[in-house]
């Protein structure tokens, strides 16, 4: 366990950027004897606070392998020894982090629950960065081939034409030249979020922000042109 | 006609329609929203525009999926 001299600059939780719903956070609550007990140790000094330590690091050890395990399927190319080497330092990145927010823990879940979602983020985001290791990130459209279908009745088929011609022209002429960017790498080609705002040297919440921007002018464009995006969903069911 | 390949990919394109919260909000709230969730509890009256905010993003969605599953196999245990 490295987590002692871990710094903090490899820490992947998002930034602050808020969108429209505002949350009232849970402002108090009443801690289980358990999370109490956890909060106490952890405070604690000396041996107390270093075994707190150890018994952290291995329930997060834990949840970052059972992300492991979970994605395993997607990542053939990595090894057993790869997985355990980047679930390790999953856990060790998520204790830094827990510690550092420790005062943030409102009691709003039990303590286990709030540690266990910094230990899955972090190996998510590394499971998703080391299968893009090495890859360009395309932020052209590569294909449109999932808005055509072959076979289709002719009349629409013209529909599908018109549809996809609308949704090309809105990209290309409503949206400014990064909203179109970030639209087209994260919800045409797939991109992960983290994995292109670590390439284009942003956050992942400043990323969602752009994304969201973009959705709401594409749907207002639409809307606009008299295309109700709720009969198109409804349309392609 | 069905063609629900257009449809995720349309879905994906132009992301939820109603107000949602950001990935920022949406990590903050996981943990409390996995456990009401779990308990069988109304999450999305509890916590607005997380669930959309879900269908809106991949990663979050991820994450989310990965703390339910961990969370109510711990509860099995």
């Amino acid at each position: 366990m490295s987590t002692a001299t871990a710094t903090v600059r490899n820490r992947v939780l998002p930034s602050r950027t808020d969108l429209s719903v505002a949350v009232e956070p849970q402002r108090h609550s009443l801690l289980d004897e358990e999370s109490r007990a956890w909060l106490r140790d952890l405070r604690s000094e000396g041996g107390m606070r270093d075994a707190a330590i150890a018994r952290l690091h291995a329930l997060l050890l834990r949840a970052a392998r059972f992300e492991c395990a979970r994605r395993r399927p997607g990542l053939p190319h990595l090894r057993g020894n790869d997985l355990d080497d980047l679930a390790n330092q999953a856990a060790d990145d998520a204790l830094v982090s827990v510690l550092a927010r420790l005062d943030d823990f409102r009691g709003a879940s039990r303590f286990t629950t709030w540690v266990y979602k910094f230990a899955l983020l972090e190996a998510a985001v590394k499971l998703r960065k080391r299968s893009w290791q090495g890859r360009e990130v395309p932020l052209e459209p590569e294909t449109w081939s999932l808005f055509t279908s072959a076979g289709i009745e002719p009349e629409a088929e013209v529909e599908q034409s018109e549809l996809l011609a609308t949704l090309q022209d809105a990209i290309a002429d409503v949206l400014t030249p990064q909203q179109r960017r970030v639209l087209v790498a994260l919800a045409l080609n797939g991109v992960p979020i983290d994995v292109l705002a670590e390439r284009l040297s942003t956050t992942r919440g400043a990323l969602y922000k752009t994304l969201h921007d973009a959705r709401r002018k594409l749907r207002r464009h639409l809307d606009e042109q008299g295309l109700s995006v709720d009969a198109l969903l409804e349309d392609a069911q | 006609m069905e063609r629900p390949e257009l449809k995720q990919a349309l879905g994906r394109l132009l992301g939820p329609a109603g107000p949602e919260v950001g990935c920022d909000v949406c990590f903050d709230e996981l943990d409390r929203y996995v456990e009401l969730e779990v308990a069988g509890r109304d999450a999305d009256a509890a916590i607005p525009g997380l669930r959309a905010h879900l269908e809106g993003c991949p990663a979050c969605r991820e994450e989310h999926e990965s703390l339910y599953a961990f969370v109510s196999g711990e509860q099995t245990l």
